[in-house]
């Protein structure tokens, strides 16, 4: 019975084995769907039409993102756009100077000088006389999909880590409200856009009650073109500060106490201890935090696609949002898939970036 | 013993299980919990037609109906989803203007020759009713109603701008005169003249539209070419803007908050569908609703020709269904129809001849003071892009009247881009 039963197998055999449940389930849910979605986007392809009658796409090679991204008679300039392109100077020829001067890493002077070399060139294109961008709002959602990261991102990574340094201690009182702030996490965004939509109406939000009381009259948050991406960061930031928390709390434990003793023993205590003590060893943790918010904020939609509907004046008009739009709204899918494609390579460049700095060191 | 039970219960449910037809039923009109199968009593569009869908339920034998659960905001995009993976529900609403999009690319169900079948006559149906369902020759759906945009009117407030004679309210016949009798109404009560939505869903856009009519010209030809950026489309920005810009209303306001700003008596007119003609008089009749004398008015015209925005509510079925559950998805679709009264009771205007010259029907809260609507009732011409245009509209009005973006340019981007979408 046992025989022919010795043969064992060897350990690249094993870890195929093992591998192979997962490996199944990635190639038939993200790397499938991800080639097929790169596969629509060379087609001209009606949702509904197509759903009847398979026939009815075309293939279009790369047009579809011609007409999501270029336009007709596009030119470039230096100063199209002094402020983006003259930031972008300037950290060009900083980066050469820091380099020079030994003040730099190689890997932060190559990735402040791609940063600065991308915000000379990109800016830089812009109609030219009779020219106009087939779809005049892609490059204006995709700058508002950005100020969303920036605003986000920061607010999330150092309210988080404020939150975290002062409640990384072991009172009863203290695990009780980690476990508070961390609850709001855990809602789904309908229900955070639907408190937040509470909280910000004019006429009986909480925010509007308290401007009231202290005399001022109270801002419509939503629909005022200055906030209502505030507003939506805003609602983003309580949201999402959760896991941001608890992944400093982990990093700020794994600081060994006696750092801080010795740090202490030179008089370095408080914000002078966080400073020169937590924030160096929290490095790592902060990166981490950082890379993983600009992923997840670059796939906001429901925030935005709830509570302002991408308004007003399109102010609040994100990637996402635009995508979902010009899919099922004008049941355009290879225009969206082209759209989703941009937005994967987008946030591929910055899972590399982490890629790279995980391994440094 | 325990055998026979057992048998017995296994064969019940064999039984009924073969017996009840499951019916999936979409709609919009919002949630409403605990409506009943009173269909003569509900109040509000929710309520109103999920009595007669829960009624359907109870009184069509061996028919199961599950109301799917959906949201006005994401509708169109769910049900398209839905019929793109090919789990449509086997009965839905859905409006007049998207008959060409669903139709045109055959994923709605002609239903002419079935219609007879289960006891729906088309012959009762007015003119504008079977037009409304029909296209290219066929029959794509029961219509339901027509709905329009009216002035809801707080008499109060008009009375004590002096702008009530016999009973009725005195209403603008010009743009001037609309600023004239908004300045009236502030200088006399201190309140806003006009309270709409025209910052979320596109009420302020159909507003335009109206006025646009009214001076015979259309946001684009039936050829295919965007005309908004034209006389017509300023001198009917400027008629609402106008009021803006004197503070005589508020475009801040989103749907919800503008009709609370009406219903508190801060406004004297709300610019709001037939669908709300129930729920506000529902509420005018409350001790704690500051809105007490409630009335509706026709859509008044201030350049030539009468118009208000129109759209139909209309049931339609799936090309691929087949069999049994055709034949009872069709047999709610006659329930449905055999109900127009109760749903006329939301305010909308029936479809079937029939009620519409019922006592019954006449004698419904206010429904002789909107009687013109029927006759100045409009839309857009047909096209597979509607919502979309109606997005790009009510983006570049907001941005007008939200962020001072000037007329002109709002106009001349909001024609380009409608023009893009009719060359795709």
């Amino acid at each position: 019975m046992s025989a022919g039963g010795k043969k064992q197998l060897s350990q690249t055999q094993a870890a195929w084995l093992l591998l192979t449940p997962f490996l199944l389930t990635y190639a038939l849910f993200l790397v499938y769907p991800f080639l097929r979605g790169f596969w629509i986007s060379l087609h001209d392809w009606n949702l509904l039409a197509v759903a009847f009658n398979p026939d009815a796409k075309e293939y279009v090679g790369l047009r579809n993102y011609e007409r999501v991204m270029w336009g007709r008679n596009i030119a470039w300039g230096l100063f199209a756009a002094p402020l983006w392109q003259g930031t972008g100077l300037v950290g060009l020829v900083l980066s050469v100077a820091l380099v020079l001067a030994g003040r730099l890493s190689r890997f932060n002077a190559i990735a402040l000088g791609v940063i600065s070399a991308l915000l000379v060139l990109l800016p830089g294109f812009h109609p030219g006389e009779e020219g106009r961008w087939y779809d005049r709002r892609f490059w204006p959602t995709v700058g508002n999909t950005l100020v969303f990261v920036g605003l986000a991102v920061p607010g999330v990574t150092l309210s988080a880590l404020v939150l975290a340094a002062a409640m990384n201690r072991e009172t009863r009182a203290m695990g009780i409200l980690r476990t508070l702030f961390f609850l709001s996490q855990v809602l789904s965004v309908t229900v955070v856009t639907l408190i937040w939509q509470i909280m910000f109406s004019p006429r009986q939000g909480l925010i509007a009650n308290i401007t009231e009381t202290f005399g001022g009259t109270p801002i419509n948050w939503l629909t005022d073109e200055q906030f209502a991406m505030a507003a939506i960061v805003i609602a983003t930031i309580w949201w999402s500060l959760g896991i941001a928390m608890i992944l400093f709390l982990a990093g700020l434990q794994d600081i060994s106490k006696d750092i801080y003793e010795a740090a202490a023993l030179d008089n370095a205590k408080g914000v002078k201890a966080f400073w020169y003590v937590t924030l160096p060893n929290l490095q790592r943790t902060i990166t981490l935090v950082v890379v993983l918010q600009i992923i997840l904020h670059f796939q906001v939609f429901g925030q935005s696609h709830l509570m302002t509907q991408g308004g007003p004046n399109d102010t609040t008009q994100v990637l996402v949002r635009y995508i979902y739009q010009t899919g099922f709204r004008d049941s355009e899918l290879g225009r969206a898939s082209a759209m989703a494609v941009f937005l994967f390579l987008i946030m591929g460049c910055f899972s590399i970036i982490q890629f790279i700095v995980g391994r440094e060191k | 013993m325990k055998h026979v039970l057992l048998i017995a219960a296994a064969a019940a449910t064999f039984t009924t299980g073969a017996l009840a037809q499951e019916v999936t039923l979409g709609r919009f009109f919002g949630a409403c919990e605990d409506a009943g199968t009173d269909t003569t009593t509900s109040t509000g569009e929710a309520c109103i037609i999920q009595s007669i869908i829960n009624a359907a339920d109870a009184e069509l034998d061996g028919i199961d109906i599950k109301t799917l659960p959906t949201d006005w905001g994401n509708y169109y995009d769910q049900i398209k989803a839905a019929y793109a993976g090919g789990t449509p529900p086997d009965v839905h609403v859905m409006h007049r203007h998207r008959v060409p999009e669903f139709a045109g690319l055959g994923a709605l169900a002609e239903i002419s020759g079935d219609l007879e079948s289960v006891g729906i006559d088309p012959g009762d149906w007015s003119p504008a009713a079977l037009d409304a369902v029909s296209f290219n020759g066929g029959v794509y759906g029961v219509p339901m109603d027509f709905h329009a945009n009216l002035w809801h009117i707080n008499m109060d407030i008009m009375d004590e701008a002096g702008l009530v004679e016999d009973g009725k309210p005195v209403l603008p016949s010009s743009p001037e005169e609309l600023l004239a009798q908004a300045q009236q109404v502030k200088d006399a009560t201190g309140k806003d003249y006009l309270a709409a939505d025209f910052a979320q869903f596109p009420i302020g856009v159909r507003l335009v539209l109206a006025l646009m009519w009214q001076q015979n010209g259309n946001i684009f030809t039936e050829d295919g070419t965007a005309t908004i950026d034209t006389e017509a489309g300023r001198n009917a920005v400027t008629a609402i803007t106008q009021l803006f810009d004197a503070g005589l209303a508020n475009p801040q306001l989103n749907y919800a908050d503008s009709q609370q700003a009406f219903l508190n008596g801060e406004a004297a007119i709300l610019v709001n569908g037939t669908w709300v003609v129930d729920f506000y008089t529902a509420e005018a009749a409350k001790e704690e609703v500051a809105l007490d004398t409630y009335y509706v008015a026709d859509f008044p015209t201030l350049f030539d020709t009468g118009a208000t925005w129109a759209d139909s509510h209309i049931w339609a079925i799936p090309s691929t269904l087949e069999g049994e559950t055709k034949m009872a998805a069709l047999k709610v679709l006659a329930f449905i129809n055999d109900h127009n009264i109760d749903w006329a009771r939301t305010g909308h205007m029936a479809v079937r001849t029939s009620v519409v010259e019922s006592d019954a029907y006449k004698s419904l809260p206010h429904r002789d003071e909107y009687t013109g609507t029927a006759a100045i009732a409009k839309d857009t011409p047909p096209s597979e892009r509607y919502g979309a245009i109606q997005d790009v509209l009510n983006r570049e009005l907001q941005a007008i009247w939200l962020t001072d973006k000037p007329v002109e340019d709002a106009l001349s981007d909001a024609e380009l881009e409608v023009q893009d979408l009719l060359d795709r």
